[in-house]
């Protein structure tokens, strides 16, 4: 019988070295044993994903990487979910995040993504190619605190702007913080446009998600 | 009016002689004296229907065979209701070498005069003079696409159009086609040709400099759902667009298949016989877009990669055009690192096949891992080979390529190549998925483009950007884009057979694929030794 410290360092390490498999046959002995769902999600999975996170800045890990330890993450999360007491969602922060109208691309906006969720915000993701009232539609549904958008084209970025005009126009600004990324992206063009934050990665993106949010 | 019925095809008939409407509807015919009635070149035969009496030209420049056989002339004959008809042109085989593969093929538009030949690139315009008599290239030219103040890549160029709505689209125009004319200036003086004398112009390009060249709005394939203004095959007097050739020179400009398969690789996958072979054929035009069509039992499949700069030597830490001074190989041994520069001269910089030939040996050295990652210097042992070639910028690891002057290979850059790389893999392995055939089951890779043809299949498969396994099977087919120009030039058939193809091509975007990012990040995995 492993102890409850071994089986979190193998959820966390199997999240570390992508091992799908290693993640969801600890996470099944996790729970047999009666640990706490919790707990393996914090201290193990979520742990691990921070690990590859801290790899990725430190450019020992790339993009796909950490998607495969994402991938990993996921399988485990599957199955400890269910296990959770019950859903302390409603504390959580909430963002949308989505590639603006005419982009395809969404790798990066995934990683974002999943980089956010790990740090404990609540995402609620529009995919690709959203139209841009979209935005702005479901941060008013949901009472979002953020909206996230990416684009990896110079053709699309302006979508971006429209965005802020129109939460302007609904009267909306004052309570959503806007944060943009993607190839195309810089701090000048989110001065330009008036977006309270760029960020260059997906790790960037959750310091500044909790500056702007003022998460400690 | 009544109709006329071509080769199964039936295109509207208006007034005057039968040539006309025939060149209106695109059917090619030979008319040299530009239907003055003088050549007789113009010979259609009636099928069925009625004709204006036999003119006097007629019975003067056909023989009473032809006359008996219901051949006339298109420039005299004028339809009396509907009619059925087919083109004559004279059989001519002919095989003559140009630059890149040129398959063997028929040779039945031109009997004399000059043609030309484009191949319009993002990044550089390629144009031949053809004398159309023996299909010889009597001069060539080739120069920088002057576009490029509007944008390298032509995501920034539409980017431009966005912009400027109201004059972006004619700027571009008239960049492109005062190149154009400037190359067309320069062939016919170096051959002693009068540009007069040009009777068509044949273009090949990708589906976003068509449009720009021909003027038309190409903002939308820049954005989802990438939808062009147009794909067909276009036709129509040169001087329309403000080329400055002969009064009748006709400008043709081959079909394309979407908004990231253009005519160029149209072109290409034509020249490599795509259209109708048996085997298993994929073809890859390597470069910022590597576009592959892959023929598999009857169907041609083709997607287009979003690969980026870094395989041209752009967005690499060391990178510069392939001139003299980059480094194009190297060689890494426990005795050090041997460089090999274009012209052989002091290292200034790495070229796109320099990065890969750079790659290759740290994949193969184990300098940089299977995941791309390079290795600790710290785990290596002092008196490792592969010590003193690496050093540490903060956390941050590079491999010193030269000392003096010194040249890096960041961990960046690694990465970009990575994303090209991956790129391109992923949309090789979608493809063949698609088809539902394995590697083992390709007969043949074929590379196109001038970068593709500085890239020796070890580079190829050394760095992971095609699998080990289809090493033997690569052959390099040159500048196919301007080769399928040529034919299309030269042979009705070759025409006609570029234009089914384009119709046939199957687009698959790859975004759209299932479990594309999963192959993505796959494909993104290097070699490992």
């Amino acid at each position: 019988m492993s102890t409850k410290e071994e089986l979190l360092k193998r959820l966390s390490d199997g999240v570390v070295d992508m091992e799908e498999d290693d993640v969801a046959e600890a996470a099944q002995e996790y729970l047999d044993a009666g640990y706490p769902a919790f707990d393996g999600i914090m201290e193990g999975l979520v742990d691990g994903m921070n690990r590859a996170s801290q790899l990725y800045e430190e450019e020992e890990y790339f993009v796909t990487d950490v998607l495969l330890c994402s991938d990993a993450m996921y399988v485990g999360l599957d199955i400890l979910r269910p296990f959770l007491p019950e859903e302390e969602g409603n504390s959580k922060k909430k963002g949308v995040i989505g590639v603006v109208e005419g982009d395809t691309h969404d790798i990066g906006k995934n990683l974002v993504k999943i980089m956010l969720e790990t740090a404990g915000f609540h995402m609620i993701d529009l995919g690709r190619d959203v139209p841009l009232r979209k935005f702005v539609d479901t941060a008013k549904e949901e009472q979002a605190d953020f909206i996230c958008m990416s684009t990896l084209m110079t053709t699309t970025m302006g979508g971006m702007n429209d965005v802020i005009r129109l939460l302007e126009e609904e009267g909306m600004r004052g309570q959503v913080k806007v944060m943009i990324g993607g190839g195309p992206i810089s701090q000048k063009y989110a001065d330009k446009i008036g977006a309270d934050g760029y960020s260059q990665n997906a790790v960037e993106a959750v310091k500044l998600a909790k500056r702007l949010l003022d998460i400690a | 009016m009544g109709s006329v019925t071509v080769k199964g095809r039936k295109i509207s008939c208006g007034e005057g002689p039968l040539l006309k409407s025939l060149l209106d509807a695109g059917v090619f015919v030979d008319n040299p004296c530009n239907g003055t009635g003088v050549c007789g070149k113009c010979k259609v035969r009636i099928l069925k229907g009625e004709c204006s009496p036999m003119s006097e030209t007629e019975h003067r420049l056909l023989s009473d065979n032809d006359a008996a056989s219901g051949i006339r002339l298109s420039c005299m004959a004028e339809a009396a209701g509907d009619v059925e008809l087919e083109v004559l042109q004279q059989d001519r085989k002919g095989k003559v070498l140009t630059k890149g593969y040129l398959p063997e093929f028929d040779r039945d538009l031109y009997e004399d005069g000059y043609g030309i030949v484009i191949d319009i690139g993002t990044t550089t315009v390629v144009t031949a003079l053809i004398d159309l008599a023996d299909g010889a290239e009597l001069a060539a030219s080739s120069m920088v696409n002057a576009q490029k103040h509007f944008g390298l890549d032509v995501l920034t160029r539409i980017t431009y159009e966005y912009e400027h709505p109201e004059d972006g689209a004619r700027r571009l125009q008239e960049a492109i086609v005062h190149s154009v004319n400037d190359m067309i200036k320069e062939v016919c003086r170096e051959a002693g040709v009068r540009a007069e004398d040009i009777r068509e112009i044949d273009v090949a390009a990708n589906c976003t400099m068509t449009h720009m060249f021909l003027g038309v709005d190409a903002r939308s394939i820049g954005r989802s759902p990438y939808k062009p203004v147009f794909l067909e095959a276009k036709r129509f007097p040169a001087k329309e667009i403000g080329i400055e050739a002969g009064e009748n020179t006709v400008l043709y400009c081959l079909p394309q298949v979407s908004a990231y398969i253009g005519a160029d690789i149209v072109a290409g996958a034509y020249v490599c016989g795509l259209q109708d072979t048996q085997k298993n054929v994929l073809f890859i035009d390597i470069g910022t877009n590597g576009e592959i069509v892959l023929a598999s039992g009857g169907r041609l499949l083709c997607c287009s990669c979003a690969a980026g700069p870094a395989l041209e030597g752009m967005n690499i830490s060391s990178g510069m055009r392939a001139a003299d001074g980059a480094v194009e190989d190297v060689r890494i041994t426990e005795q050090g690192t041997a460089l090999t520069t274009i012209g052989g001269k002091k290292p200034e910089g790495i070229c796109g096949s320099g990065i890969l030939a750079v790659l290759k040996e740290l994949l193969r050295t184990g300098i940089v891992k299977k995941t791309g990652v390079f290795i600790k210097k710290d785990k290596l042992s002092e008196a490792d080979y592969r010590y003193p070639m690496l050093r540490m910028d903060g956390t941050k690891r590079e491999f010193i390529l030269n000392e003096d002057p010194l040249l890096i290979v960041t961990q960046g850059d690694i990465r970009q190549v990575q994303l090209a790389k991956g790129a391109i893999l992923s949309g090789f392995t979608a493809l063949l998925l698609k088809a539902g055939i394995t590697m083992d089951e390709l007969d043949h890779v074929m590379i196109a483009g001038q970068f593709g043809a500085h890239l020796p299949a070890d580079f190829l498969v050394g760095t992971g950007i095609l699998p080990e396994g289809v090493k033997e099977k690569i052959a390099y087919v040159g500048n196919s884009s301007k080769t399928g120009a040529y034919m299309a030039l030269m042979s009705q058939k070759a025409r006609h057979g570029m234009e089914e193809l384009a119709a046939r091509m199957e687009y698959m975007e790859l975004a759209e694929t299932e479990n594309y990012e999963r192959i993505f990040t796959e494909s993104m995995i290097f070699p490992g030794f």
